[in-house]
C-alpha cells in the first residue's frame, strides 16, 4: 500500500508561466528526507484497468535528495490588532460585541481578548467550556475572573459585555439575547471582585475570536472561536450594559468619544483582510485565515439579501476554528520554469522508503501556463482550477452520511482519505461543512491539497488527465491554460486558439470566466465541452490574492450544505452567488446542455439519434456505426455517459441550430434528477421512468465559423482509453478534435 | 448548514425475506429489484451496524474492510484480516453485517460468500 501523504506540500503559485518561479512548500512529521522528481503528467489516474500513471520526466535540477523537516498547519481565524497606546490606558476598560456562537460548549472560545497565553496577562471575554461568558484579568501570577450565570444558546444572537471598574475594585459581565422569549432568554449579570490596579501586558495584540499564545504584532493564537462577531467596542471606562449596548447598537460611534478606543465595523472593505476601525485611534487589524465576511449581522432584517444594498446589515464576520488558508510553510525547493518547456500539468513526487512495504510516494500539483499572447499550439485545454479548487480536500464521503446511498455502493477511502479523517487541520473543501456545521465557503491553494494531483481521488483532476492521455496519444499538439487565467484576463486567453477544450467537469465559472467563454464563442471559437455538470456554479476569485475562490451555496441546485439566508452574496465581489441558472445563465445557452441528473449505479452506452445522420454533420460521425451503441465501456461504470449527466433543454436555452444527436435516457432507477428539475413534487421522477433524466451530445455552430461541441457527461473522458484508445467515444471526439482545429465554416447552418 | 437524518431511514426490513438476500448475493452491484433497492437504502442511508468503508490497498484490486468512526479527527478503524480482491465480495461481506444488524440473524455459512 502506497503512503501518500507522509509528505505534503503545495506549490506556489499554484500556475506559473514559462521563465517564472514556482516554490514548493514541504512538510513531513516523520521523514526526514526524499527523493524529488519533477514531471509532466500525462495520466494522474492509478487504475491498472486504464492508462495507469504516466508522465514525462524533462530533467531539472531540482531532481535528487531534498531534505525534509515538519512544518505544523495552525488553524482557525481570527483578527489581530498590533498593541498600540491607545490599547494600553491604565485603569478601567469595558468591551462588548453582539455574538452569535455556533458551537457553543464545545471547549473555551474566546471572543475578545488582549491577552498573552504564556504569562497568563491581561483580559479575555470568552465562552467557557459550560458556554458561559466569562470575563478574565490576569497580572503578576494572579487571576480574577467572573462567569454569567447561564450559558449562551447555539445560533441565537446575543449582545455579551465585560467591564472592569478598577474604583470599585469589581468586574462585571452581561449578556441579553436580542430574541429573549419562547425559552430563548438567556439573559443575566455576574460581578466578582479584582484588583484596585492592575498593568497591562507590554506588546500584547488584541485579538478578535481567539487569544495570543504569546507577545508580538503576529502571535500564534489557541482559543479560536466558532460564530459570528458584530460591532465590537472597547472602552477605557467603566459603563453599564445599556451604555455599552448603545454604543454597539450605533452604527457610527462617535469617534470624538475621549474614552472609545476601537469601534470596528466589519462590513467596510469586505472582499479584503482588513478590518477597520470608527474610533479616533484607527485601529485597523487584519484577518487571519480568511474567516467568512458578508455574514448577517445582529440587525439583518431580511429588507435585503444582498451585502451590498445595505453593509451595514452585514457588519458580522463568521469566524471558524478550523479555518485554513494559508499553510505559511517556507519554501524548500525552487525552480524557475525553462521558457521551452510544455504547458502542462506538471507535479513534483516525493518519494521514500522504497522497496520497503510501505513505500512513500507522495506528489504535489501546479500547472505551467501557456503565457498569455504566446500560444504555442491551436489547441488548448482547460485546467479546471476553480473546480480543482472547490473540491480542494473534500470530506464529503468522510463526513457526509448520505454517500453511500448517493453513490449507490460502499464508499472505498483511498489512503488520502484515512489521512483527511485525521487530519482536518488542512482544511477542507466548498462542499464540507466546518466543525460548526457552517459550510466552507472560501478555497485556497496555499495548504496541501490532497486530491488534485497524480494518485489523488480521480474526479476532477485525475478524470481530466485522461483526456491528456487521449491527446498525448493521438499526437494532438496542445497548450494549458487555467481557470485562474481565464478570469484574470478574459477571453483574450481563449483568443489565440482555434479550439478550447473544457474537462470532464468544468463546474465552477465566475462572471469574468463565463462571460471568456461566451465571447470567444461568438468570436468564431470552437468549444469542446467532454464533461458533465459544467458551468454551474457562481463563483467569485479574490480580486488580490491569487489561487482564492469563493461560492455562497444557497437555496437551490445540488448542494451538500445550504447557505445562510442573506449570506448567498459573494465577499470577494458583491456578487450573486449560486447557479448560473440562477444568473440568467443557464448552461444549455452556453454549451447547448445542462446539468440534470446524477447517476451513480452504473454508466451507460448513449444511442445515436436521427440528426447525426444530417449531412452538415457528417464529418464527426465518420467511421461510427450509428446503429450500434455508443461508449458501453469505460472506467467509470462501464458506459461513457454516467456519473453527472447534461441534456438538451430548449427552454433554458439550448440554440435553434443545435443538432441533437445521441442520448442516454434509460438510465434506470439510478439516474437521480437535480433539485432545481423538480418544480412539484410527484413519484416516478427518477431514470427509470423519466426520460428527462438523460446525457445527450450536442453540436451548434456559433458566429463567425465557431461551433460548440457537447458529450454532456463526466465519465466520457474516461473512456477515451478503451481497447487501446481504439473504440467509438475516441473516434467521435478525434473527428470533432480535427475538424474543429479546421477554420473552414460550418455550411447549411442559415447563419 | 448539512443536514442528514439517517435515523428517519425505517422502511421495515422482513428477516424473512431471504429472497432478497439471495437476490443480492447473485448481483451485489445490481441492477436491483425495488424491495432490494428499498432494503439496500435503509442500510445504507442508516448506517446500520455503523458505517463500513473499505480503504483501497491497491487501486481497483484490493480492498480492505474498515468502519468509519463516527466523529471528525479520529481514526478510521481497519480490519487487516478482511481483504477483498472484488468490491462484489466486499459488498456481499458488508450487506451480510448489515442484516445481521437489522435482523439479528446471522446469514447461514452456504449464504456468507458470493
Amino acid at each position: 500500500m502506497t503512503d501518500t501523504t507522509a509528505v505534503l506540500g503545495y506549490a506556489w503559485p499554484l500556475v506559473v508561466s514559462p521563465g517564472e518561479e514556482v516554490a514548493f512548500h514541504l512538510s513531513s512529521a516523520t521523514l526526514e528526507g526524499a527523493e524529488a522528481t519533477l514531471l509532466r503528467v500525462r495520466c494522474a489516474d492509478p487504475d491498472p484497468d486504464g492508462p495507469g500513471l504516466r508522465f514525462h520526466q524533462p530533467g531539472t535540477p531540482l531532481d535528487g535528495p531534498v531534505a525534509l523537516r515538519h512544518q505544523p498547519l495552525r488553524p482557525g481565524s481570527c483578527a489581530l490588532i498590533p498593541d498600540a497606546p491607545a490599547l494600553n490606558r491604565p485603569g478601567a476598560l469595558s468591551v462588548a460585541a453582539f455574538i452569535h456562537p455556533t458551537a457553543p460548549g464545545t471547549g473555551p472560545q474566546t471572543l475578545l481578548s488582549r491577552w498573552r497565553d504564556d504569562t497568563a496577562e491581561g483580559w479575555r471575554l470568552a465562552l467557557d467550556a459550560e458556554a458561559r461568558l466569562e470575563f478574565t484579568l490576569g497580572a503578576q501570577g494572579r487571576l480574577w475572573r467572573v462567569t454569567a450565570p447561564r450559558p449562551v444558546l447555539e445560533r441565537e444572537w446575543i449582545f455579551v459585555g465585560a467591564c472592569y471598574d478598577p474604583a470599585q475594585g469589581r468586574i462585571t459581565v452581561f449578556q441579553s439575547s436580542l430574541d429573549a422569549q419562547a425559552g430563548r432568554d438567556t439573559g443575566g449579570m455576574a460581578s466578582a471582585e479584582a484588583p484596585r490596579e492592575i498593568a497591562w501586558p507590554a506588546d500584547t495584540a488584541l485579538v478578535i475570536a481567539a487569544h495570543a499564545l504569546e507577545a508580538g504584532a503576529a502571535p500564534r493564537t489557541a482559543g479560536h472561536f466558532d460564530g459570528k462577531i458584530d460591532r465590537p467596542r472597547l472602552l477605557s471606562a467603566a459603563r453599564d450594559e445599556a451604555a455599552l449596548r448603545a454604543l454597539a447598537e450605533s452604527l457610527t460611534p462617535s469617534p470624538a468619544e475621549p474614552d472609545l478606543v476601537g469601534a470596528w465595523d466589519f462590513s467596510r472593505e469586505m472582499s479584503t483582510d482588513i478590518i477597520r476601525d470608527l474610533s479616533a485611534n484607527r485601529l485597523d487589524g487584519r484577518l487571519r485565515q480568511m474567516p467568512m465576511r458578508a455574514a448577517t449581522g445582529a440587525n439583518w432584517d431580511g429588507r435585503t439579501v444582498q451585502w451590498t444594498e445595505a453593509p451595514e446589515l452585514y457588519g458580522a464576520i463568521h469566524f471558524h476554528s478550523d479555518d485554513m488558508h494559508d499553510a505559511g510553510w517556507s519554501p524548500d525547493l525552487r525552480l524557475t520554469i525553462p521558457e521551452d518547456w510544455r504547458s502542462g500539468f506538471y507535479a513534483l513526487r516525493l518519494r521514500a522508503r522504497q522497496g520497503g512495504e510501505d513505500p512513500v510516494e507522495s506528489f504535489v500539483a501546479f500547472f505551467v501556463r501557456a503565457p498569455l499572447g504566446r500560444p504555442r499550439a491551436k489547441l488548448a485545454f482547460v485546467a479546471s482550477t476553480a473546480t480543482f479548487l472547490a473540491y480542494a480536500n473534500s470530506a464529503l464521503r468522510l463526513d457526509q452520511v448520505h454517500a453511500e446511498a448517493m453513490l449507490e455502493g460502499l464508499i472505498a477511502l483511498s489512503r488520502d482519505d484515512v489521512y483527511l479523517q485525521e487530519h482536518r487541520e488542512l482544511g477542507l473543501s466548498t462542499y464540507d461543512t466546518h466543525s460548526d456545521g457552517s459550510g466552507w465557503c472560501y478555497s485556497t491553494a496555499k495548504r496541501p491539497i490532497l486530491n488534485m494531483r497524480p494518485r489523488g481521488a480521480t474526479f476532477n483532476y485525475g478524470n481530466d488527465t485522461h483526456i491528456l492521455d487521449w491527446l498525448e496519444q493521438i499526437g494532438q499538439d496542445y497548450d494549458i491554460v487555467t481557470d485562474d487565467d481565464i478570469h484574470r484576463h478574459g477571453a483574450q486567453t481563449l483568443a489565440p486558439y482555434r479550439c478550447v477544450i473544457t474537462g470532464s467537469h468544468p463546474e465552477y465559472f465566475s462572471r469574468s470566466m463565463i462571460e471568456a467563454f461566451d465571447a470567444y464563442q461568438r468570436g468564431g471559437g470552437r468549444h469542446i465541452y467532454l464533461g458533465g455538470n459544467g458551468f454551474y456554479w457562481r463563483i467569485g476569485w479574490h480580486p488580490t490574492e491569487p489561487h482564492a475562490m469563493e461560492i455562497r451555496r444557497g437555496m437551490i441546485g445540488l448542494r451538500t450544505w445550504e447557505g445562510e439566508p442573506g449570506e448567498n452574496a459573494l465577499s470577494f465581489t458583491g456578487e450573486p452567488s449560486g447557479l448560473w441558472r440562477a444568473s440568467g445563465r443557464p448552461p444549455q445557452r452556453l454549451v447547448g446542455v445542462g446539468f440534470d441528473a446524477q447517476v451513480f449505479t452504473r454508466s451507460y452506452p448513449y444511442e445515436w439519434r436521427e440528426p447525426a445522420r444530417d449531412p452538415r454533420i457528417a464529418w464527426a460521425v465518420e467511421g461510427i456505426d450509428l446503429d450500434a451503441p455508443l461508449g458501453d465501456f469505460g472506467l467509470r461504470g462501464g458506459g461513457a455517459a454516467g456519473l453527472e449527466v447534461d441534456r438538451v433543454e430548449p427552454t433554458l436555452g439550448s440554440p435553434p441550430h443545435l443538432l441533437w444527436l445521441a442520448t442516454a435516457d434509460r438510465l434506470d432507477y439510478g439516474g437521480v434528477p437535480t433539485l432545481e428539475e423538480l418544480r412539484t413534487l410527484h413519484r416516478g421522477t427518477m431514470g427509470d421512468q423519466n426520460a428527462q433524466v438523460r446525457a445527450d451530445i450536442a453540436f451548434f455552430p456559433t458566429a463567425r465559423g465557431g461551433a460548440v461541441f457537447s458529450t454532456g457527461s463526466i465519465a466520457w473522458a474516461c473512456a477515451l482509453s478503451h481497447n487501446g484508445y481504439e473504440n467509438s467515444v475516441s473516434r467521435l471526439t478525434g473527428n470533432v478534435l480535427r475538424r474543429f482545429l479546421d477554420p473552414a465554416p460550418f455550411e447549411g447552418f442559415d447563419l | 448548514m448539512l443536514v442528514n437524518h439517517p435515523e428517519a431511514a425505517h422502511w421495515p426490513v422482513d428477516p424473512s425475506r431471504l429472497d432478497l438476500v439471495e437476490e443480492f448475493r447473485r448481483k451485489p452491484r445490481g441492477p436491483h429489484s425495488d424491495e432490494l433497492q428499498k432494503l439496500l437504502h435503509r442500510m445504507r442511508w442508516s448506517g446500520v451496524g455503523r458505517r463500513h468503508v473499505l480503504v483501497v490497498l491497491e487501486p481497483n484490486r484490493r480492498w480492505m474492510l474498515a468502519r468509519m468512526p463516527g466523529r471528525r479527527g479520529a481514526p478510521v478503524e481497519t480490519f487487516p484480516n478482511q481483504v477483498f480482491t472484488s468490491l462484489a465480495e466486499a459488498e456481499w461481506a458488508v450487506f451480510a453485517l448489515r442484516w445481521e444488524a437489522l435482523t439479528g440473524q446471522t446469514l447461514a455459512p452456504s449464504r456468507t460468500t458470493p
